[in-house]
């Protein structure tokens, strides 16, 4: 379905390079709708009424954010898209991105050691338990599996998969499109892997044993020994995803 | 009191739901219980013939639920079991004659004469397994120790979840020299994945077959290992808590043998 919402790319096709005037995209719980300002006001009111009618209902009481890349001046334009919006699709609250700050980047570690993280929203959804044969689990946020996966159960993310215990079955991370997706498994033995739908090997009989983490590289998707190569332990500050 | 309904289900077709039925059935009734078994694999009948009444047939269970009999009419009498009574299937209907509100207005009838019921499902998660498990207080598993039979278990098992059924698990068909040569799953293999209670351990048994051509119930074979294994089953079920599970093992020793000759229980 988000293929057809979210004119997700296909397996591999590499994407094009033209920016397109808008562009629509699910984060959390929001629509957000990014906006090239220098395009013609009413090629944007078209562009966005086509995007909008695909989602029909779910348009309704949506919340949106519209997004002008940072470009100045654009209140005006704004405003009428709000008007726009909540007058043809019946979307629910239509804001601006929340304002980046203004500090430096070391100001902002300073807020971290203190108690910056205390207003940060997950976007996970946490499950415990055990999926089983025939279970599907779909969904935008990045998703983190305390328990077992079995065979035949089939997990898909917008973003990383994260797995506490063994994975079998299929898995399907940064669905459809985001390549810095990845996966990590205590018990790495998925039937089908797919990151940002380029297919990958399911289990390496030499990590067998390891914490795998899978991510893409160069086009394909490879499988490390996470505790080994410790892809995020080089990361020198904590940073959230 | 009333009796309690307890289908026996699996998936995947040909991995003992009927053996097990049948075999279950007459050991709880032989423990003194009254019991029904009810073979709900409309269609495809089976479980008159393993317990060697296919030739008293004359209603069945489409008939009860489409009212064409009542429910006294198509229990037919195990002449050798006491108090073990079938509600065949009909051979000639399609699954699709039974509904859900009928099976359960049976349903309610058998347990207000019966101690246990038990169904007999059929192979699939379609209609017949719907209306197998509508009426269902509690669910037997059965699994074999192969991959795609536990696949298939695993999917039955979410679905009976989904039902607030919670199953238990027969592992069925072990064959221990293939299991310690490492050519077979073990039961252990088949519990990390499916991870629900165990209710027993059934071996691979040639009796199986002769039984089933005999039609003389497998738990009357005091030599048949299979049939000693249902029979422990049947009593778990029946509320003997403290039957350890015995895992069959290869048959080699020389006490095996001989316990083996002279039909002591092992
Ligand atoms: N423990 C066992 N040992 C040997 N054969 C078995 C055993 N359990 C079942 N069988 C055989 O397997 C076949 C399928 O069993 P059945 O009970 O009819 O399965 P289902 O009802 O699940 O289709 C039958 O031929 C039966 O005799
Ligand atoms: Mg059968």
């Amino acid at each position: 379905m988000w293929n057809k919402l979210f004119g997700g790319k296909k397996n591999g096709t590499p994407m094009t390079t033209e920016i397109p005037p808008v562009k629509l995209k699910g984060v959390g719980d929001s629509f957000w709708v990014t906006v090239d300002p220098s395009t013609p006001e009413d090629v944007i009111h078209e562009k966005i009424s086509e995007l909008f009618e695909r989602l029909q209902h779910l348009a309704i009481n949506a919340k949106v954010i519209i997004d002008v890349g940072g470009a100045e001046g654009c209140d005006e334009l704004v405003n009428n898209l709000r008007d726009f919006l909540k007058k043809r699709f019946d979307v629910g609250i239509v804001t601006t991105p929340p304002e980046k700050r203004s500090q430096s980047v070391e100001n902002s570690r300073q807020v971290d050691l203190g108690k910056g993280w205390i207003t940060h929203r997950t976007d996970a959804l946490i499950l415990t338990g055990r999926i089983r044969s025939g279970q599907k689990i779909e969904t935008r946020r990045h998703l983190i599996i305390v328990g077992n996966v079995n065979p035949g159960a089939e997990l898909t993310s917008s973003g990383n998969i994260i797995v506490l215990g063994s994975l079998q079955g299929q898995v399907n991370a940064g669905y459809p499109d985001n390549e810095d997706a990845f996966i990590i498994a205590i018990d790495f033995k998925p039937t089908l892997v797919h990151i940002a739908g380029i297919p990958g090997d399911g289990a390496d009989p030499s990590l067998a044993g390891k914490i795998v983490y899978a991510s893409i590289h160069k086009n394909k998707v490879i499988l490390q020994d996470y505790m080994q190569d410790q892809p995020f332990g080089k990361i020198p500050w904590p940073t959230a995803l | 009191m009333e009796g309690k309904i307890i289908v026996v289900t699996s998936g995947k077709g040909g991995v003992g739901k009927t053996t097990a039925t049948a075999s279950i059935g007459a050991a709880l009734a032989l423990e003194g219980n009254r019991v029904a078994v009810i073979d709900m694999d409309i269609g495809l009948r089976n479980l008159d013939v393993v317990l060697g009444l296919e030739n008293r047939i004359v209603f069945n269970i489409v008939d009860v639920v489409n009212k064409r009999c009542n429910l006294a009419q198509a229990l037919i009498r195990d002449r050798r079991i006491e108090n073990l009574f079938l509600v065949p299937a009909s051979q000639s209907d399609n699954k699709d004659v039974l509904t859900a509100i009928g099976v359960q207005r049976v349903a309610k009838m058998l347990k207000s004469e019966f101690d246990y019921i038990l169904m007999d499902s059929p192979a699939g998660i379609e209609k017949g397994f719907e209306n197998s498990v509508v009426a269902a207080d509690e669910a037997i598993v059965i699994c074999t120790p192969d991959v795609s039979s536990i696949r298939d278990a695993d999917r039955v098992i979410g679905l009976l979840y989904s039902r607030s059924i919670t199953p238990k698990l027969i592992v069925n068909r072990i064959v221990p020299e293939m299991v310690a040569r490492g050519d077979m799953l073990s039961h252990e293999d088949v519990i990390d994945v499916l991870s629900i209670d165990l209710l027993g351990l059934v071996p691979m048994d040639n009796q199986v077959v002769v039984s089933t051509n005999t039609g003389m119930p497998l738990v009357m074979h005091n030599q048949s290992l299979a049939g000693q294994a249902f029979r422990r089953i049947a009593k778990r079920l029946n509320g003997e808590v403290d039957i350890p599970i015995k895992v069959p093992t290869a048959r080699t020793g020389v006490w095996d043998k001989i316990s083996q000759k002279l039909g002591l229980n092992r």
